[in-house]
């Protein structure tokens, strides 16, 4: 039931998730993690095939070195978006942020569905190949998610880490005690532009075929509820939801309309079940402390 | 007066029709304790808010060290040497003790975000570096046994020696200390005062303090000032402030021609 294809999605479910997680990480709930997916989808798919340069061939394949290449400027793109639009949006909190955030989602989606270059509503089709099959594209999607993942370890340990979760808990606090709260939220806010805007770019390839719709409103609640269900206290959470309700429509296909049904049930009986998350503080604690830095010793 | 250390010169605070500070004027010097008096709403934290950078004032300056950092957010003004503890107190309620401490040392580093993603030889010794000024702070606060525990479940007291840590951590010329002493009891008071004394001399610290208790501030502080409803009606040594008939009128409860209580 699980195929090659089903697990990147997964995957990209997972790293979107992360891409939710990382401002909440610093107490800012933001919902633009699609609007960054559709900004790097939509470079991939243009320069793959408006650019010859890249080694698109007529067989519709693709050199990977190109892929790699267009995963790091959809990466690089997003990320400058998120620097500009930021510095903005950042003095908002809490729901305003939200708001203004699901504003520039419908921004970049209606500029996707109306530029002149972009295919309007159809979009770009016929994007080129680099791997003959799914597994080539799990393989590129399971290293983001472990170096995305990987980053998220080392930040429990490391200042920047510390000064988000301190700002979560007490912004005003955080400020009095010498964290520049507006670049520690910035740099979070960039970070999870960089994975979604990477991951937009991979899934373009995926899908062979992009547009307006990939960067919508929807998506924003999906992934929101990937790290509610997940939970957002570890990185590990929003893996863990992203994978999981991914799957779970898929899965579900053999009972038909039913499913929307059961998926929407899910995503009300989560957080009553699991008000914290799958991946719950009490879990992690059962599990050796995965997820968050070891127990101090005293020297 | 060229060397004071905090400079508040003619600093006003208006909240829509409330005057919470008018006016306020007076500088404290390099090494003193400096206590600030008055009754509820006298705008005591309103005059801690301005000085740290939390609430821009109508109108006035703040002055350290001879420069004007009105203009400067929180952190800035941290950075200089200006670390306060809440009267509500404001810990970093989900992290650990000892992560509380990390957060405020972090300015010690000289190691990069780069370095700390790739686990560097210079990440590594700024960590431990870190800790060992956390954990010398945890002893010297008496905190060692909590240092794992979440900020948010530990006890009243312990929660208001861990803010002045963490204030500490900071490494501050200057603490401004918002109401130390509330709820705790007469013992606490005394070890507090004492605590207070004993953290001056060792980080060589200029200390400004709110309270309520005021013969506990008559005793800790070189000098004070007194506010009632936003405008300084004394400033100067304790034994001074003690027997000027407007600070009785309004805050010691004697009449304003009377005998000191």
């Amino acid at each position: 039931m699980i195929d090659n294809g089903l697990l990147v999605q997964m995957l990209l479910g997972a790293l979107l998730g992360l891409s939710v997680y990382l401002p909440l990480a610093a107490g800012q709930l933001s919902l633009a993690t699609p609007a960054f997916y559709a900004v790097g989808g939509t470079l991939a798919a243009l320069l793959s095939t408006r650019w010859s340069v890249l080694g698109a061939t007529a067989a519709g394949g693709f050199p990977v070195l190109s892929l790699l290449l267009e995963l790091v400027l959809g990466g690089a793109l997003a990320g400058t978006l998120a620097l500009l639009v930021g510095r903005l949006v950042l003095r908002l909190r809490g729901i305003y942020l939200a708001i203004a955030t699901i504003a520039l989602v419908e921004i970049v989606r209606v500029a996707i569905l109306n530029l002149p270059f972009t295919g309007g509503a159809i979009g770009i089709f016929s994007i080129p190949q680099p791997f003959t099959d799914a597994s080539g594209y799990l393989l590129t999607a399971l290293i983001l998610l472990v170096l995305t993942g990987w980053i998220c370890q080392r930040l429990d340990t490391m200042p920047l880490g510390r000064a988000m979760a301190a700002i979560r808990d007490d912004e005003l606090a955080a400020g009095c005690m010498g964290i520049d709260t507006t670049r520690v939220k910035l740099t979070a806010f960039v970070l999870s532009a960089v994975v979604a805007g990477t991951s937009g770019a991979l899934a373009a390839h995926f899908l062979n075929t992009w547009n307006a719709r990939q960067g919508s409103f929807d998506v924003s609640i999906t992934t929101l509820a990937f790290v509610i269900l997940g939970g957002s206290r570890a990185w590990l959470g929003p893996v863990v939801g992203g994978l999981l309700l991914t799957a779970l429509p898929e899965l579900l296909r053999p009972v038909g309309d039913v499913r929307l049904v059961l998926f929407g049930l899910v995503i009300v009986l989560g957080p009553v079940l699991a008000p914290r998350g799958l991946v719950s503080p009490e879990l992690l604690e059962r599990l050796g402390r995965w997820g968050s830095p070891t127990r101090e010793q005293k020297p | 007066m060229s060397t004071a250390l905090l400079e508040v010169r003619d600093l006003s605070c208006r909240f829509g029709g409330l005057m919470a500070l008018d006016g306020v004027s007076f500088s404290v010097a390099s090494g003193e304790i400096f206590g600030l008096i008055g009754p509820n709403g006298a705008g005591k934290t309103t005059l801690f808010n301005l000085v740290s950078g939390l609430t821009p004032p109508s109108s006035g300056s703040v002055i350290w060290r001879g420069a004007a950092i009105t203009d400067l957010p929180p952190h800035r003004r941290n950075r200089l040497g200006l670390a306060r503890t809440f009267q509500n107190l404001r810990l970093f309620d989900d992290l650990s003790v000892l992560d509380n401490l990390l957060v405020a040392l972090e300015r010690h580093s000289r190691s990069s975000s780069v370095d700390g993603l790739l686990c560097t030889a210079r990440h590594r010794q700024a960590e431990r570096q870190r800790r060992e000024a956390a954990w010398q702070l945890l002893e010297e606060l008496g905190l060692s046994a909590l240092a794992d525990r979440q900020a948010g479940t530990l006890a009243y007291g312990d929660r208001r020696r861990l803010e002045m840590a963490r204030a500490l951590g900071t490494d501050p010329a200057l603490l401004l200390l918002d109401e130390p002493a509330a709820g705790l009891n007469p013992a606490e008071k005394e070890g507090l005062c004492a605590l207070i004394q004993e953290l001056r001399q060792r980080h060589r610290l200029t200390v400004m303090i709110i309270e309520h208790h005021v013969p506990l501030l008559m005793r800790l502080c070189d000098r004070m000032a007194v506010l009632d409803f936003g405008v300084r009606i004394a400033l100067g040594s304790p034994n001074v402030v003690r027997r000027d008939p407007r600070v009785i009128a309004a805050y010691l409860g004697g009449d304003a021609s009377g005998e000191t209580p």
